[in-house]
């Protein structure tokens, strides 16, 4: 999902910076606020750690294989600020040294992936856990569907930048990048509940509310991050929830955006996999597979969840030396 | 896919490996600026960059196999997402420049990747004043990818040693497995280097 | 004044089970002792209170005092700069992204900068035998090249107690050879924890023998460890080299 250079224009490239900027900074000082100096290391061995995860392979079907994305793996173990920073210095790193992603669009590709998808992942994650409670098929259920939804967000959000730039129309755009994510979240929400899962069971003590802030939540703060992702969301989704074919245009008339070469989408018919039969307007037809996908994604992660704690096989971890630093078990 | 292909060539002595790493990575920004920037069709433009950077990609003394590969693992997006922007009136125009930009783009900051170390850059990104919490974590996360992957390779060599059957479930939970795993010895490790970092004064 | 003196440390884990009872030793200035036992004996842990990585929460009465100071605050930030710890695993212990910035890394720490930071750096690199590593990454270094790389970072601190986990533990034998006569070359006082017992009989003309938390026999290395009793009884052996004493 990371956008090269040269698929973003200008506008969107400078405002999705400026937005990915403003979010990494609340981050920041999240962590300087929560996070205790000696768990400061644990960040940076974080980041390392989701890069060296997200090289595994998960065979999918012949040949294919799929992969970790990580931001709802980071923000439930280690909290949401926290992945933030996480997500955002994996992509620095694969931009800049791995050339994935372009330099111009880093702006963009920090909004979706170090932004939009660990806050909609996290955000799903307390308000379910909130409704299932403690134990641990709660959790893994919570988990389980914030990851899913999380790259489904962060899919629609890079949908929304490259309709903006007038690269791929929205049509087009949002039932391939969201269809197919629709698909890929589900290997995204089964890795990251059989990592937490596999967590629980080695070192449950590390999935402790300890990771969450322990101090009263700054409401201020959370209602400026929340403004920013819906703001941002807002930006790329609006045309296309008006729910008009010509949304896109007339949202660029009202705001000014000068047509580009593309300027006024013909009603091309997108991607047939996508559209129920019998419905007319492609927008409505994506608009429920959107919702059919959501719903069947829900019941898997129910399921997913009670198929990982049933009650045979859950050893009881015997307390370990705990948190002395340094002291290797050895000596 | 991120086997460091480029990273044996970081340490060669040409021409370009020996200018700053500021001046390399503020130029990369400067060209992939323009590019960018550059209207749809200025096939000329892009000429001229093209030929700029292959000048420069000589002088490098990379070998243009490596380069090649490394262009080639990012292509398949690329090329991807530029084919869904033919799908609309004016697409073939829109797909050409397009892939032309980002392909040029893309053969930049391979060239930078090339001939700058991360250590090198980071360094730079310190004096541009960017926050410190965010230079520590990617100098950490730099320093302790390689020892990470190779943990993991070790990991995954243990358990497919045991294992038997071939099935895709047993591969799948023997990766979440690895990846559990490695994320415990990280935390651990990370509470050593926290130690490690106080036995020599780090001030907090 | 002893560069070292510990009296009664006692220390217990979280969970409860005790680490360290009783500990009680010296070691002079310049002198290179061996500390040696079973695995679990709680020798990394004894290693962790010289320099006030524990306790966690600091005693009531400081057991371990370093030249004249004991290992509490407000000397803890002066007590670190004369300690130097050598961890097990270097790669826990080299977390800067070049040799040169991690050598650098404790007289930053003190404050220096500029030229003096400079020489510092230089000076610990060439006593260590690594000129020219400067720009070096550390995950290009062998293991025997980055023990000697936190080494260094522990020299320019201008430590004059050195502490060591397990120093030759994964070295092949050139390895153990480079680093024993660099151990040798060093003036400073040297507590070296080990498995290694012919490095103790090689470097330690005194040595400590600790058992489930205690220290049950202290003394000369070649009467020590020629005991055979002793070493058996304590999970320990007799080495080769006090095996097969050849007269010259």
């Amino acid at each position: 999902m990371h956008i090269p250079d040269g698929f973003l224009d200008a506008r969107t490239a400078v405002a999705t910076g400026v937005l990915a900027t403003a979010g990494l900074g609340l981050a920041l000082a999240g962590v300087r606020r929560t996070v205790p100096p000696r768990r400061i290391p644990l960040i940076g061995l974080a980041a390392a750690f989701v890069f060296a995860a997200q090289m595994l392979n998960f065979p999918v079907a012949g040949g294919t294989s799929g992969h970790l994305i990580g931001a709802v793996l980071a923000a439930v173990l280690l909290g949401p600020s926290a992945a933030v920073l996480v997500m955002s210095a994996v992509l620095i790193l694969q931009c800049l040294m791995f050339a994935d992603g372009g330099v111009t669009a880093l702006g963009a590709n920090l909004f979706s992936m170090a932004l939009v998808a660990p806050a909609v992942g996290y955000g799903i994650y307390r308000l379910l856990r909130r409704l299932v409670g403690e134990e641990l098929r709660g959790r893994l259920f919570a988990t389980a569907f914030a990851a899913w939804c999380s790259t489904v967000a962060a899919a629609i959000s890079c949908a929304g930048q490259l309709a903006l730039s007038g690269t791929v129309p929205l049509r087009v755009a949002l039932p391939a990048m969201g269809g197919i994510h629709l698909l890929i979240g589900l290997g995204e929400a089964l890795i990251t509940t059989l990592v937490v899962a596999a967590v629980a069971r080695a070192r449950p003590e590390l999935l402790l509310e300890q990771t969450e802030p322990r101090l009263q939540p700054r409401y201020g703060e959370l209602a400026a991050r929340g403004v920013l992702v819906a703001l941002g969301l807002a930006i790329f989704v609006a045309p296309f929830a008006s729910g008009w074919p010509d949304g896109l245009e007339r949202v660029a008339a009202t705001l000014g955006f000068e047509h580009r070469g593309a300027a006024t989408p013909v009603l091309a018919a997108p991607l047939p996999d996508y559209q129920f039969p019998g419905v007319g307007s492609a927008a409505l037809s994506t608009v429920i597979a959107g919702v059919a996908g959501t719903l069947v994604a829900f019941g898997l992660a129910w399921l997913l969840a009670s198929l990982l704690t049933r009650p045979s096989g859950t050893r009881a971890h015997p307390g370990g030396r705990g948190d002395v630093p340094g002291v290797s078990r050895a000596a | 896919m991120y086997r460091a292909l480029l990273e044996p060539y970081q340490h060669q002595r040409s021409a370009i490996h020996r200018l700053s790493a500021g001046v390399k990575a503020g130029g990369a920004l400067a060209f992939v600026l323009a590019i960018v920037l550059l209207p749809r069709a200025s096939w000329t433009a892009y000429g001229t960059g093209a030929a700029l950077l292959l000048l420069l990609a000589g002088l490098s003394r990379i070998p243009p196999t490596a380069l090649a590969r490394r262009l080639l693992l990012v292509e398949p997006f690329a090329l991807g997402v530029a084919l869904l922007s033919l799908l609309q009136p004016n697409g073939l125009m829109v797909f050409a420049a397009t892939l032309t930009k980002s392909t040029l783009c893309l053969f930049c900051m391979v060239l930078l990747s090339g001939t700058t170390r991360f250590s090198a850059l980071l360094r730079v990104l310190w004096r541009i004043r960017v926050p410190s919490l965010l230079v520590t974590t990617l100098a950490l996360m730099h320093r302790y990818l390689f020892v990470l992957v190779d943990e993991t390779g070790c990991m995954m060599r243990a358990r497919r040693s045991r294992t038997f059957t071939r099935d895709r479930a047993s591969a799948w939970r023997s990766s979440a497995s690895v990846i559990a795993h490695l994320f415990v010895r990280s935390s651990e490790r990370a509470e050593r280097i926290y130690a490690a970092m106080c036995a020599r004064g780090w001030k907090t | 004044m002893n560069a070292l003196e510990v009296r009664d440390l006692a220390y217990r884990y979280p969970d409860g089970t005790d680490a360290l009872q009783g500990i009680r030793f010296e070691v002079a200035e310049g002198e290179r002792v061996g500390l040696i036992g079973p695995n679990g004996a709680g020798k990394s842990t004894l290693l962790l209170h010289l320099n006030g990585l524990l306790p966690e929460h600091p005693a009531a009465v400081p057991a371990v005092h370093v030249l004249g100071s004991p290992v509490a605050e407000p000397h803890l930030a002066a007590i670190r700069a004369r300690v130097g710890l050598l961890f097990q695993d270097p790669d826990d212990q080299i977390f800067c992204p070049t040799v040169w910035e991690d050598v650098a890394f404790g007289p930053l720490q003190l404050g220096l900068h500029g030229a003096g930071l400079a020489t510092r750096v230089e000076q610990a690199l060439e006593q260590v035998g690594l000129r020219g590593f400067d720009e070096r990454l550390p995950h290009h270094l062998s293991r025997g090249e980055k023990r000697r790389v936190c080494l260094a970072g522990l020299l320019a601190c201008e430590a004059r107690l050195l502490a060591l986990d397990e120093p030759t533990s994964d070295l092949d034998p050139r390895g153990r050879r480079e680093l024993k006569g660099l151990l040798e070359s060093l003036p400073v006082t040297q507590v070296i924890a080990t498995h290694d017992l012919e490095l103790v009989v090689e470097l330690c003309p005194r040595v400590i023998v600790l058992d489930r938390g205690a220290v049950v026999a202290q003394g000369p290395t070649a009467e020590l460890l020629a005991d055979e009793q002793l070493m058996l009884a304590h999970g320990l052996e007799r080495p080769h080299i006090l095996r097969h004493r050849h007269p010259h």
